[in-house]
């Protein structure tokens, strides 16, 4: 009954897609719906109804129900706004989150199944929005051969759960899976951990990630990063660490470094990047690792009976999966903004914005620093317990894992700090400065602007008092240490939030910012101009140098002209990064899939008689085997 | 008793930060074989930047006469959580990983109001600081990690009981106070880093930052620079350095302390020459690397 009330709207959007503000309205009904109903889960608990057998509704599909619906209402909201939502974006949308909420919901492999493969198709769908865009059908090719490969993996490891339970009902697997045999549960967490880390876009399977979220239009980005790649998270937490239990200690070493890698290499390659959604889909990938760090401890804890270490990480890796979804949805909405304000998402062209669209400016910023983990934002709080959880790692008699610890513990300050450098950049060099080309700007209605403010007093509200949020999330942690918030929380953010508050806003006033006066800048005596200023390039020039060791930065000068070498008549230069995974990774495994794909043709070259045969021959050899 | 301690020990810090910045320039006048100019000559600079017209380079918007208080601030609530004379008040939030976070902050706003000047040195100078960021953080997460290792906490407080309880511990302690020690010298912008009395634009880091800023604006900036390095020594003495059982023989304790640094910063200043940026990462990666090195000898080997 009220799955049906809820679905209702949706279903209605579906149908109404020719009338483009019937299908937001309804759609947004729909996301409302289902953020009260994630709401309503995780504050009274889960009521038994008739339809438990195909839909079922615990405290950790609720707390993820609620990401969903508030990424999805907000941009929808946006969506009134946005120019660039064409009609095949309005029928896609409704069955993209009718598909997400279905693999929320479902209580057994048949809807999980369903609703993941087409939450990809969907998906593949939306990317394709832009298909005449140069490199938009490869980039979504991409996507979907991955992601296609990521429900093969999961749906295979699914199967070797039901076989050995002789049930495909997810509650079943609760109750009975951590009394699967070791080496069970190794393949399952290979098969599971290998699809749902494809979906989330944990390096080195990242690819799909930076190529296909930023061509999709802004809201659909947002819900793709915001969202989508959660549930590949929702899946690892709730089928390989809730339902499996321990397992080899092996596993969560693993889970730990493929965090770590993912959220250094996310943040590096994000560095290099001058578009901004491209630069934001790589920072997801960051954050997935940071999420990935906190499951890892969760892990651990599991295995070696340690609760604190389960609550911290599962904490840490929820309520990041929580905030990444509200600041990254936040970033890309403004980005979206700043793409139908100015007309071009290329950094290095854009300048000054802050002056033509003070709102997003001002949401950017505040998305840039909860992103960046500073205080008094959400960002803060969850990275600060992923540090915690992981400093906990250090202790005496763990010896090894002190030091694997310490290592982590590291990576993620580095990954921080590159983080903050990304940040200054892409905020300072779009927002700040001079404008770098004469762009027309086109003024923003206030349906784009609200969303993305409401969603920065968001990160503020849960970055000063994220206690109560941290206490709802009791029924989901299996070892109840939540109620101790204090302990796992001791750092006071009311104190420090109001403390920063207080002396800003004394010492601004103090310093009287308004009474200034404007003079020229300063430019060694020479008449200054916008190419004076650092580009994106040149921000992060040291960065580059720095990690030449992954970055491998190349750059060639050709001279052109009749006596080039000597008196060139003009200089072509050229100058970037080797993308490490695809060229040492990805191209060598595709070339022997097409290798061994070419093997085939010696047995199957178009002959109907040939297949004949082979069909003759294979009933041959079952029967020979039968009898 | 312990309200009036904190206070005092925080009023102090404020008050004489730029004093101390006085006694590195006199110091390193001194050994250079000059008689350098007054120990109170920051204080006049201030006061005389403060009562200036203020000015701001065109183009530049909100955030670049923002950054002076929201670089300031941080400084500040670190300087307020931490337990100057030994002891905080209950509930006092006073963590380390919380102090690693504000001073991420203040670089953040560095970096802004940098690009937001509109010129090639504030660019430059952002970029800098934000490079140099990304070295001195893992450093700093090393140096917690030793702390953690003998204390089981991350709150700011004395190591010493844990010290003294385990004796094996001191070797160790002493690596990871040369790592820290290393990693500040970079934090607060000072030779081998960056040199604060250079304004030649091409060498410049922290300095570039502070270009176009003059008026009341510089002089917040430079109550920021001496407070930072006030600030970060007081914390640095807090954990690592002795612990008495009276609140004000330890603020006694704690001022000199911090004057014996600002000496010692005097003399490695005069010692040493800046090196090539370029070269820096390798600085700070040697720091972290005697952190982890202390870490391993702290954890006894490696037996699993």
């Amino acid at each position: 009954m009220v799955i049906g009330v809820l679905l209702a709207p949706a279903v209605l959007a579906v149908f109404t897609y020719r009338k483009k503000r019937v299908a937001l309205a309804s759609l947004l009904v729909f996301s409302i719906g289902i953020l009260i109903y994630g709401a309503l889960g995780l504050w009274h608990g889960t009521a038994t109804t008739a339809w438990d057998d195909v839909v079922q509704l615990t405290a950790l599909r609720s707390w993820f129900l609620i990401i969903l619906g508030l990424v999805a209402a907000m941009s929808l909201w946006y969506s009134f706004g946005y120019h660039d939502l064409r009609q095949s974006v309005i029928f896609w949308l409704p069955l993209f989150l009718l598909s997400m909420t279905a693999v929320l919901l479902a209580a057994n492999l048949w809807v999980f199944m369903t609703g993941w493969e087409s939450m990809t198709i969907t998906s593949f769908f939306l990317v394709t929005t832009h298909h005449e865009r140069a490199d938009v059908l490869k980039s979504s090719y991409i996507y979907l051969v991955m992601s296609q490969g990521s429900a093969m993996l999961i749906l295979a490891g699914f199967m070797v759960i039901g076989a050995h339970l002789h049930s495909y009902q997810f509650s079943e697997w609760t109750h009975y899976a951590a009394g699967l045999t070791l080496s069970t549960k190794t393949l399952v967490f290979a098969l599971l951990g290998l699809g749902f880390g494809i979906k989330s876009g944990v390096v080195p399977f990242h690819v799909w990630l930076p190529r296909a979220h930023p061509a999709a239009p802004a809201p659909v980005s947002s819900l793709m990063s915001g969202v989508m790649i959660k549930l590949g998270i929702f899946g690892i937490i709730q089928f390989l660490l809730l339902d499996l239990g321990a397992s080899a200690h092996f596993w969560p070493l693993l889970i730990l470094a493929a965090g770590a890698m993912s959220s250094l290499l996310g943040v590096l390659y994000a560095l290099m990047e001058h578009d901004l959604k491209r630069l934001l889909a790589y920072h997801s990938i960051e954050n997935m690792g940071i999420i990935l760090l906190g499951l890892g401890v969760m892990s651990l804890g599991i295995d070696w009976h340690h609760p604190l270490w389960v609550a911290i990480g599962l904490i840490a890796a929820l309520f990041h999966s929580l905030n990444h979804a509200i600041f990254k949805s936040q970033l890309f909405l403004a980005a979206g903004a700043v793409e139908q304000h100015s007309g071009t998402l290329d950094i290095d062209h854009l300048g000054g914005l802050i002056r033509t669209t003070p709102a997003i400016a001002l949401g950017f910023i505040g998305g840039a620093m909860a992103i960046s983990a500073l205080p008094p934002f959400n960002g803060f709080v969850s990275e600060w317990l992923t540090f915690r959880g992981l400093i906990d790692l250090i202790g005496p008699g763990t010896g090894l894992l002190s030091l694997y610890g310490l290592g982590l513990v590291m990576v993620l300050g580095l990954t921080g700090a590159l983080a903050a450098l990304c940040f200054v950049k892409a905020s300072g060099i779009v927002f700040l400065g001079e404008a770098r080309h004469a762009v027309p700007h086109q003024p923003l209605p206030g349906t784009m602007v609200w969303p993305v403010l409401t969603l920065g007093a968001l990160t503020l509200v849960l970055g000063v008092i994220p206690q109560p949020l941290l206490h709802l999330l009791q029924p989901i942690e299996p070892t109840h240490l939540v109620s101790s918030g204090p302990m796992l929380l001791p750092i006071g953010t009311r104190v420090i939030a109001g403390l920063l508050v207080i002396i800003v806003v004394l010492l601004a006033r103090l310093s009287r910012i308004g009474d200034v006066r404007t003079v020229p800048r300063w430019s060694c005596g020479r008449q200054p101009n916008f190419a004076m200023q650092y580009t994106s390039a040149s921000f992060t020039k040291s960065i580059r140098t720095t990690f030449a060791l992954i970055y491998r930065p190349h750059r060639t000068v050709e001279r052109l002209g009749p006596a080039a070498p000597d008196f060139p008549e003009s200089l072509v230069y050229r100058a970037g990064t080797v993308p490490v995974w695809e060229r040492y990774f990805y191209r060598p495994l595709y070339r022997l899939i097409w290798r061994v794909s070419h093997l085939s043709t010696r047995i199957q070259n178009g002959p109907v008689r040939l297949y004949l045969a082979y069909l003759l021959g294979t009933v041959g050899i079952m029967l020979a085997i039968l009898h | 008793m312990l309200w009036v301690a904190q206070v005092l020990g925080i009023s102090l810090v404020l008050t004489l930060s730029p004093l101390m910045w006085g006694i590195t320039q006199t110091t390193k006048a001194r050994l250079q074989g000059r008689r350098g100019p007054s120990v109170w000559l920051m204080y006049w600079v201030m006061k005389k930047n403060w009562h200036k017209e203020t000015t701001v380079p065109e183009f530049s918007s909100i955030i670049f006469r923002l950054a002076p208080s929201m670089t300031l601030a941080p400084l500040l609530v670190v300087l307020i959580t931490i337990p100057i004379a030994g002891r905080v008040p209950a509930l006092w939030p006073h963590n380390m990983l919380t102090v690693f976070f504000l001073l991420a902050l203040e670089r953040f706003w560095t970096g802004l109001a940098g690009l937001d000047s509109a010129g090639t040195f504030g660019g430059m100078g952002a970029s800098r600081a934000t490079t140099l960021g990304t070295g001195i953080e893992p450093a700093l997460f090393a140096a917690l990690g030793i702390f953690w290792e003998v204390s089981r906490h991350a709150a700011i407080e004395p190591l010493a009981p844990a010290l003294r309880t385990n004796p094996a511990s001191l070797f160790p302690w002493a690596l990871a106070s040369v790592s820290l020690a290393l990693v500040l010298l970079a934090e607060w912008g000072r030779l081998p880093v960056d040199n604060p009395d250079t304004h030649l634009e091409l060498t410049m880091i922290h300095e570039a930052t502070l270009l176009e800023y003059d008026g009341r604006f510089l002089a917040l900036s430079q109550w920021a620079m001496t407070l930072k390095i006030t600030v970060l020594a007081t914390l640095g003495w807090v954990i690592l350095g002795p612990n008495l059982s009276s609140l004000w023989s330890n603020l006694a304790l704690r001022l000199a302390e911090v004057t014996v640094t600002t000496v010692a910063l005097g003399l490695i200043e005069s010692r040493f020459t800046k090196l090539r940026f370029f070269q820096i990462p390798a600085y700070l990666a040697a720091a972290a690397g005697i952190g982890i090195l202390a870490f391993y000898l702290l954890a006894g080997g490696l037996t699993v």
